[in-house]
Formats: structure tokens, sequence, C-alpha cells
């Protein structure tokens, strides 16, 4: 069991380009994650969630300013941080097998016998019920399962914190659902620390203890909000609370006047 | 079906005296030439001797066309240094560079390996770079989230995601590395299939002439199916993905 790290997310700023075609992506944004919360960040298509997160995951170097794991300084050293794609599909390795794309997972974080990384991956792929599809190529799942798969294999890797870049945005409706209540039961079992980029309002509330509303391009911090849901979430009972929809009201409320600081803050 | 109408025809046109000539022996006495030829080791000397040439030519062309095309798609300086060289040499047939070649490298195998080597290796090199520059950076970044170390990245994601193309080049390069062996033992041939194919032509042998020819047919096309064998392995996965449709 690897238990989540608290986050500090301090003056990053991210410049594309230079000279005339110079864009500005994100102006100085700074953010602290608790150990084990799962915080989600909503923001106007384009404003640089994804930026930001790839950023904070060191796949992405920023322009100033630095991210904290643990309270030390690790922009550009992934370690003990797993970053999960939005395009699933093109996440998995197509010539690897299942098994082997989860093995994939861990096999460099770690000395492993052949025995001891076929146990794990079982574990893994077990735990997101995939365990008797282990032998076929991912291109022969359905998209839902493929998602799956890329769940296993980033929690193999049992890292402190999770970074999810709209994992869930391109599979239909109720595997949506699904895929929520696969991801919270997780989270709550491995306590690993979740961070969620998504311009889906409900998934952001449904899932999260906090969430962060982004301004438009270039991304600054409008405001943090606690939900205040109790958990365990369910599908249904947890969108009809009156706090659901107070929480939803106010940051579509945002969102929908492009969070351009016209308004005071939630 | 269309191969045995067509030998039939062969034999009749021979045998009937359709066309009368001492360059056309009958079918039949091909075969018990080349027959002949297997048993008494002869042909299988000249064949076996060309393949060996070829698969040299072959395996020291790949690996530094394989070796050559990753560094090109992945040091910038390396491209615009060797690229244009590349192109500048490619158009070369070989064997108008032959007759000088045989001035450095005299009459023996080094030349003919050298040749073979020389012209598998630019589609190979150029395939793989294809393939090396094409991969998705996708991969390279699940990679990275994973800890996969620099070092590691080409041999698990790099090469794994680039082989389909690489392939191509490698399928390209047998083809070639048949032709020009066979051409570079005819200009500068003391054994193999071309000097006795040359031979046999100067000593009106026609019998063994075409013998010969029909032995390498059928060694390149089982040469063509193993390394098609050999493919499907290798890359099943991007073959099964296309038919699958995703």
């Amino acid at each position: 069991m690897t238990a989540g790290e608290a986050l500090q997310i301090d003056s990053i700023t991210k410049t594309f380009g230079s000279g005339v075609g110079q864009v500005e992506a994100i102006a100085s944004f700074s953010l602290d994650v608790e150990a084990g919360e799962f915080l989600s960040i909503v923001g106007p298509s384009g404003c640089g969630k994804s930026t930001l997160l790839q950023i904070v995951a060191g796949l992405m170097p920023p322009t100033s300013g630095r991210v904290l794991l643990g309270g030390r300084d690790v922009t550009g050293e992934p370690a003990h941080m797993v970053y999960l794609f939005q395009q699933y599909a093109k996440s998995l390795l197509p010539w690897m097998t299942v098994e082997a794309n989860v093995g994939f997972g861990f096999e460099h974080r770690g000395k492993f016998t052949p025995e001891q990384a076929r146990v794990r991956c079982r574990e893994y792929l077990d735990m997101v019920g995939l365990g008797d599809v282990a032998h076929r190529y991912p291109w022969q799942l359905s998209g839902g399962m493929q998602q799956r798969v890329a769940i296993a294999r980033a929690l193999s890797a049992q890292p402190r914190v999770l970074l999810l870049d709209e994992p869930f945005s391109s599979v239909d409706a109720l595997t949506r659902l699904e895929l929520h209540a696969l991801i919270l039961e997780l989270w709550e079992k491995q306590q690993f620390t979740a961070i969620l980029v998504t311009h889906d309002v409900d998934e952001a509330v449904f899932l999260a203890d906090r969430v962060a509303m982004l301004t438009q391009r270039p991304a600054t911090l409008f405001g943090v909000m606690e939900t205040e849901l109790p958990r365990p979430r369910r599908p249904v009972e947890t969108n009809e609370l009156p706090r659901f929809l107070e929480v939803r009201h106010r940051l579509l409320g945002h969102l929908l006047a492009k969070g351009t600081g016209t308004h005071d803050g939630p | 079906m269309l191969v045995v109408a067509l030998l039939l025809a062969w034999e009749i046109s021979a045998r009937s005296g359709l066309v009368r000539s001492a360059n056309w022996p009958p079918f039949s006495a091909v075969v018990v030439a080349l027959v002949r030829g297997i048993a008494n080791g002869e042909l299988v000397a000249v064949v076996g001797s060309s393949l060996w040439r070829m698969l040299q030519g072959y395996v020291l062309g790949s690996a530094i066309g394989i070796a050559v095309g990753i560094a090109l798609a992945m040091v910038r300086p390396v491209r615009y240094t060797l690229l244009p060289a590349i192109e500048l040499l490619r158009p070369i047939p070989i064997t108008a560079v032959i007759p000088p070649l045989i001035f450095v490298l005299g009459l023996e195998d080094r030349l003919k390996i050298f040749c073979i080597a020389f012209s598998v290796f630019f589609p190979i090199a150029l395939n793989t770079m294809a393939g090396v520059a094409s991969v998705d950076p996708i991969y390279e970044q699940v990679a990275k989230t994973f800890g996969v170390p620099s070092p590691a990245m080409l041999r698990r994601v790099i090469i794994p995601a680039a082989m389909p193309m690489i392939f191509a080049g490698l399928r390209t390069g047998v083809a070639i590395a048949l032709i020009v062996t066979v051409i570079s033992e005819m200009i500068a041939g003391q054994q193999g299939i071309g000097y006795y194919l040359m031979s046999m032509e100067f000593a009106m042998r026609a019998t063994d002439m075409y013998a010969v020819i029909i032995l390498l047919t059928l060694v390149a096309y089982a040469i063509n199916r193993g390394f098609v064998a050999w493919e499907a392995q290798i890359i099943r996965w991007a073959r099964t993905r296309d038919f699958a449709g995703t």
C-alpha cells in the first residue's frame, strides 16, 4: 500500500513560442494539493488544463515555477506520479498484450522476477475486472475495457499521485459511470492523491473533495470549492443532493461567464 | 494453374518442333538436368555459394541500414549531414560502379558482399528513418510517465513501434539483395549463380542454364515465403489491427 502524498504547485507559468507568435498558456498558477485528496480541475476548453497537468507530471517543463511532491522538487522527474492519458486507445502499446502493457507500468520501478511480475499484473487486472483478457491485445477490446487496462497499468506502478487527463471523456455515458465508480473504489482502497482535469462539471463534482476553477487562457486559479458531499458517492443519489446541485450551479455559472474575473469568486 | 499451362506450352513448343533451336530445350530435359545437378552437388554448390554471399551482404547492409535509419530520425545533426549524401548516392545503379569497384575491392567475395550491402542499405535506412520519425509521441510520454529511462526507450518503445516500417524496408531489401547477388556474380564472377549462368551461356549449354534459373526461382520463392511468415510472426499486432479496423 502506498499512501498518497501532498503536492505543491508553486507559481507555475508556461509560455509557448517566442516573439510575435508567443502564447501565454499559464500565468502563475499555485495550488496546494493535500495528501490523499481527490481534486478536480475544471476550466473553459482550451484554457491550458492539460498543459498544467503535463507540467505537474513532469512530461513538460514549466517556463518558471516548480512542483513539490512531499516537499521535494520533482520538476522533470516523474517518480511516484503517473499520468493517465485522455487517448487511452493510443496510450496502450499495441504490440504488447494486455498483461505486458500492465507489466510495462512497473517494470522500471523495481526488480521483479517473471513470476512476481505476472502475479502483480494479474492482481491489477483482477482489480479492474479484466483478469480473463490478459493475453489479448488492446485493440481487441472495447473502449471501456481499454481504459480499464490503462487504469490497471497506471495503478500497477503504485503511484503516490495519479494525474487524470480527461480519461473518461471519450467513452459512452454508461461506461463513464462505471469507470467513475471503479476509480473511486480504487482511490479509496489505494489511497493515492488524485488530480483530475475535466470540462465535465458533473464529473468533477461527483468525484472530488475539492474543485479548482481555472480562468480562460492564460490560465490562473479562479477559486477552489469544497464539494462537502458524503462518501461513498452514488451515481444516482449523490447527483440529486441539494449540495451537489448548488456546487454544480456555481461552477457552471463561472464557466458560462467565461471566468474572466467579472465574478468575485466562488 | 497458369504456371502448369505455361510449362506445358514450353514442353510442347520444344518437342513439336514449333521452335527449332538448340537453345530451346524441352522442359522435361531441363528438369532432368536440374535433378542431375542437384544429385551430383554441382548446382547445390553454385546456389549455396550465392546464398551465402547474399546472406552476408544482406545482414551487413540491414544492420547498418537500421542503425543509420534510427540515427537519421533521432539525431538532427546526423540527418543534416548524412541525408544529402544518401540522397546523392541512392540513385547510383550498383552495376555501373562494379567495374571501378573491382580496382578497389578485387574480384573476391568482399566486392559482392559490399555491392549487396550497399544496395539493401538505402531502402532499409530510409524506411527505418520514416518509421522511427512517425512513432506517435504519446508512446514516449507513456514510457516517461512509467519511468522508462532514455536508453531503454529505444528498445522498449521506439523500435517496436517502428517495426512495421522497418520490415517493409527489409522485405524490399530481400528482393534487391537477390538481384544484386546474381548481377555482381555475372560481372565479377568466379563462382555462384551469376557466374554459372554466364559460363553455361558461353558453353551453349542451354539446358543447364534453365536448370539453374528454375532452381533460383524456387529458392527465391522459398526465401520470400519464409520472410513473409517471419514478418507476420513479429508484427502480427500491426497486421491484425489493420484488419480489425481500429
